[in-house]
């Protein structure tokens, strides 16, 4: 008799691990399948080019869900987290620069050389975001409640984080609601009056959303990416040790440890639906694998399109799956050094090279990057965040040699013409390459290899619907019992025994594991209460 | 209160929200007096003969939102109101096209239709579901915004009033207004419409008086207050006052003077005039004091608060919040005498179309592109404009065989770079002429007058600061309890017996006169 698994988990990404190592260490026999030849999805180490190791997806990592390291014992299975510092250098012109270093005093120090006024701003700013990044945190790590329909228990989570809202106290209460709506720009502009540092922390609020800095609605962007971020820390970088590869590697051996069976190259047809229930599912090759559950770390667009039949969906859910914004507006770029860098504004080494390189140097900067974008074009001057991780993980390149990986915005999955070809992939590597070398005029000869990825690409190699990183763009409209379509804001779907544990439900993108450790606690529920 | 008062009440401001405030208070039987520093009433929503025989609705000139209990409790119609109403949006297209939307719905079916035959099923279904969503929110517009901050009995019951509420929509409407309350207008009528121009032209009433475009989110709330005017009990429908919109301010003036209200013109306040951290009453312009029980705001908050009144009287916390108010203006209108009709490419000659708006709005982008210029300080070289002609729908307002022009135009940014001045307000017209005479080439050569109104001109006339139409901005982290300043959102302020009435209060924008009368029935609520 063919084996039933307790859970079958479509996708190896870092929430389909994390999912599938809760599962299997409360038991549940797990089998894990991935359609690419690695484990990690968008947060893997590639080997590019012959000896130089790349995150081709995200090269950064948000805040940890707090439990992972413990539960999962990810520390013995070799994941190792380093906080960069300074997290961000800002090259500006004029041989100036900006710092933000993990400790706030520092960090007003290298904003008095740009403005003193900043300066004396920036503890109390860092205050406020830390406050109204604490009330997201208590509302990211719980289930959505379902406010309109739902019973007891989600009148109870909904009176809970109101709760957690009043306790902040009036002034800060009403300065949190009042801030969410607001464009990042807005919320800047209250504070600050230096450029540069309005740029550098404005890009945050628009990292991998197809919005510009004076859009409404971008503050809350800037915030999402600091939930779980220690007090003080404003655009913390944060990365694993031999690339955030080492992390999904991690979390593939924490849930094997656990009894989790994982394959990789096992790209799946469809998920197996009987009587609307899921059943299992289908691979290319044909073969047939059964389970009492199905878990879809794939994007909702990708999971309800490409995975079920569109006969199983009720036409209405199946208009508001269609109706998903996803917009993807970032390409990657990786680059082989035979030298680092080297910044007209701090020349040489130095710990300015350990965090990220943000090329961010005015709001008005950023915005007019995305007037690019917004018809269609590619940024003529594009936002970057560059890292070279080789500064403090030398591993990853051969000896001497260095490697930068650059996220760049904007570049629209939707051109005005035409689509995205090898033409376009290299004129953005040029526009990318020269805008970095305005700051670093080095690069241009230090450059060994080159290699692009547009949101085209990204969406073909890594099942990225348009290329949108997040899994659907992480704006209000698509937040919390909205993400990804409110029949699906709490890990399952109409169609039952099928979940979603990836970025695309609650709380969202970025490197976290929580969309995954959510849905994990909602299945194991839902395995309780059936018995 | 203070005791022997020359008046009950002071109302600073005769806009229409103070004189609704006024004549609601008068008919309780207060003594009231309305203190206003031009000339004529209305503030914003003034009809003013600017050239001999040409009336000019010289800022608002349409209305849709005028609450029916206020036309009603007033009696306004018995003081001259009578709303006409606008039959058509036509939107003219570069390529010689129209799209036209038009009271008769099947014929506005026909036309979709014309355009696509998709997004005339899906308009339907739109209009039941905005139809719906407009009377959901309704209750929500409606009352005065309790204060989520505050443990009082009152705050806490009309938050579970508010929650209730939201909960009987059940969860479709509930998602869906959710939707319009983050999202964008663009991408909210995405996922109903694929006709350009219809998106656009839609889309354009999101942005009006934001300083956003309509691909930036919160702009598709708006949408919904298209549904929510009420006139004559008909949703829907835009009107035009007999008279222009002067004609409300003055049949609500009528009202307010029927029910005993004294109303002087050409009296600016200088100040409020505060005693043991009470109002007092105000200092006029030419020096003079009145004393007052109560003195009531309908300037916007900037002039409310930190002008009438010395910093030292308020809090420091509120007066912050006040700063950080956003006001920007975004919008100018320019109004015209012309000597013959405009003779539109794309409809020639007269017709229904000029009984009608007009909506330069050809697409999104064109739009966006018009919010790109402003973003960066300068105003739109190829704006957004919604026009009607006034003298087509009540022929007083021109000499006969000629017509007036009400040209809405955005956006001309508050913060233009350099500044305001007269050449650059003549180079605004300019491009609002030029880019019109696109569609109807021969408007130049009929223009015998030209009156252009910047965000500079609304603010040193009308006293609007920064020119913003709407007292405030209209986005999200400025409405309902935080408008204008959290937990003075009831029209109370932090100084006793000083209260506020005008559009810089929840619900805000419009000529709506929901916010005179919900600060009336406060006032007399304390008194």
């Amino acid at each position: 008799m063919t084996k039933i698994y307790d859970a079958v988990v479509i996708g190896a990404g870092h929430n389909g691990l994390v999912t599938a190592a809760y599962l299997a260490k409360s038991g549940l026999s797990t089998l894990v399948l991935e359609r690419r030849d690695v484990v990690g999805g968008a947060a893997a180490t590639e080997s590019i080019f012959e000896g130089f190791r790349f995150d081709t997806g995200a090269h950064r990592i948000g805040s940890l869900h707090p439990s992972l390291m413990n539960d999962l014992e990810l520390g013995r299975h070799g994941v190792e987290i380093l906080h960069l510092d300074p997290p961000v250098f800002a090259p500006l012109a004029d041989r100036r620069r900006l710092l933000l270093w993990r400790d706030p005093q520092r960090t007003a120090e290298s904003i008095r050389e740009i403005s003193k006024a900043d300066a004396d701003r920036w503890v109390p700013f860092t205050q406020l975001v830390a406050q109204a990044a604490g009330l997201l945190e208590a509302a990211y790590a719980t289930t959505p409640p379902n406010v309109v329909t739902g019973g007891a228990r989600d009148l109870w989570t909904a009176l809970k984080l109101a709760a957690r809202l009043r306790r902040l106290g009036k002034k800060d209460m009403i300065e949190v609601l009042r801030i969410l709506p607001m464009s990042v720009k807005e919320l800047l502009d209250d504070w600050f009056e230096s450029d540069a540092l309005k740029g550098t922390l404005a890009a945050t609020g628009i990292t991998g959303i197809f919005q510009g800095p004076m859009a409404a609605g971008t503050a809350f962007t800037f915030l999402h990416h600091h939930v779980g971020v220690a007090s003080g820390v404003l655009r913390p970088t944060t990365r694993v040790r031999g690339g955030v590869g080492a992390l999904t590697t991690g979390l593939a051996a924490a849930a094997a440890a656990r009894g989790a069976e994982i394959k990789t190259n096992s790209e799946i047809a469809r998920v197996l639906v009987e009587d609307g229930k899921a059943t299992g599912v289908v691979l290319e090759t044909g073969d047939e694998i059964r389970a009492r559950r199905v878990i879809s770390n794939a994007d909702p667009r990708r999971t309800f399109t490409q995975l079920v039949q569109p006969s199983e969906l009720n036409p209405e859910f199946a208009r508001k799956i269609g109706n998903i914004k996803f917009k993807g507006a970032c390409a990657k770029v990786h680059l082989a050094l035979r030298e680092p860098p080297d910044f007209t504004c701090l020349p040489g080494s130095g710990h300015h090279l350990n965090g990220v390189i943000s090329v961010s140097p005015s709001i008005e900067y950023l915005e007019r990057a995305y007037d690019d974008a917004k018809y269609g074009d590619v940024s003529q001057r594009p936002y970057l965040e560059a890292i070279i991780p080789t500064v403090t993980d030398p591993s990853l390149a051969p000896t001497g040699k260095h490697i930068v990986s650059i996220h760049v915005q904007y570049a629209p999955y939707s051109l005005r013409e035409g689509k995205w070809d090898d033409e376009r992939r290299q004129a953005l590597g040029d526009a990318v390459v020269e805008t970095l070398a305005e700051y670093a005029p080095n690069l241009e000869s230090a450059v060994l290899q080159r290699h692009v990825l547009t949101p085209a690409d990204l969406e073909d190699t890594l099942g990225l619907t348009e290329g949108n990183i997040y899994h659907g763009e992480l704006t209000m409209d698509q937040l919390f019992f909205m993400r990804p379509v409110p029949e699906c804001a709490r890990y399952r779907t109409p169609i039952e025994n099928l979940y979603l544990c990836g970025a695309g439900t609650h709380p969202g993108g970025g490197v976290t594991g929580a969309p995954g450790y959510n849905a994990a606690r909602e299945i194991l529920r839902d395995v309780k209460g059936r018995g | 209160m203070t005791k022997g008062a020359n008046y009950d009440a002071i109302i600073v401001g005769g806009g229409h929200n103070g004189l609704v405030n006024a004549a609601y208070l008068a008919r309780a039987g207060k003594h009231v007096l309305v203190l206003e520093r031009r000339h004529v009433l209305g503030g914003a929503t003034v009809t003013e003969e600017i050239f001999p025989g040409f009336k000019y609705t010289v800022l608002s000139y349409v209305v849709s939102l005028l609450r029916p209990e206020i036309i009603r409790e007033l009696d306004l119609p018995s003081h001259g109101l009578e709303i006409l109403p606008l039959e058509s949006t036509v939107t003219p297209l570069p390529n010689g096209d129209y799209l036209g939307r038009w009271a008769d719905h099947d014929q506005t079916r026909r036309e979709l239709y014309r355009h696509s035959p998709r997004d005339a099923e899906a308009y339907d279904d739109y209009g039941k579901l905005m139809y719906h969503l407009a009377y959901a929110v309704k209750p929500i517009v409606a009352m005065v915004p309790p204060d989520p901050t505050s443990l009082s009995f009152k705050d806490l019951r009309g938050l579970l009033k508010v929650g209730k509420h939201f909960r009987s929509l059940g969860e479709e409407q509930f998602h869906a207004l959710f939707k319009l309350m983050t999202m964008s207008s663009s991408d909210f009528l995405d996922e109903w419409f694929e006709t350009v121009p219809l998106k656009a032209t839609m889309s354009a009433s999101g942005i009006i008086g934001t300083f956003l475009g309509p691909r930036s989110p919160g702009t598709a709330y708006v949408l919904l207050h298209h549904y929510m005017g009420e006139l004559d009990g008909a949703f829907r429908a835009w009107g035009f006052a007999r008279g222009g919109t002067g004609a409300i301010s003055a049949s609500i003036a009528g009202a307010a003077r029927k029910f005993g209200a004294e109303i002087r013109t050409e009296a600016g306040v200088t100040q409020v005039t505060v005693k043991d951290g009470r109002a007092t009453g105000v200092v006029l312009d030419n020096g003079d004091e009145i004393s007052a029980r109560v003195v009531v705001s309908g300037l916007d908050p900037k002039h409310t608060f930190l002008n009438l009144v010395e910093a030292n009287h308020l809090p420091g916390d509120f007066v912050d919040t006040i700063r950080r108010f956003k006001i920007r203006g975004s919008s100018g209108k320019v109004n015209l005498s012309l000597s013959e009709l405009p003779n539109f490419t794309c409809l020639p000659g007269v017709g229904p179309h000029l009984r009608g708006a007009i909506s330069i709005s050809p697409s999104v982008d064109y739009i966006e592109r018009a919010y790109d210029d402003a973003k960066y300080g300068d105003f739109s070289r190829r704006p957004y404009m919604d026009i009607i002609i006034p003298s087509m729908i009540d022929p007083t307002m021109a000499p006969p065989g000629k017509h007036v022009m009400s040209i809405f135009v955005q956006y001309a940014p508050s913060d233009l770079t350099g500044g305001w001045n007269e050449t650059k307000r003549e180079a605004f017209g300019d491009a609002v002429i030029n880019t019109l005479s696109q569609f109807a080439p021969n408007l130049p050569s009929a223009i015998l007058h030209r009156q252009v109104m910047t965000p500079w001109d609304m603010e040193r006339d009308m006293g609007l600061t920064q020119g913003n139409i709407f007292h405030g901005e209209l986005s999200l982290h400025q409405l309902f309890f935080l408008r204008p300043a959290p937990a003075w959102c009831d029209y109370s302020t932090p100084l006793k017996n000083y209260y506020q009435c005008g559009s810089g209060t929840h619900p805000g924008g419009g000529i709506s006169g929901w916010s005179g009368r919900l600060a009336a029935l406060k006032v007399l609520k304390d008194w």
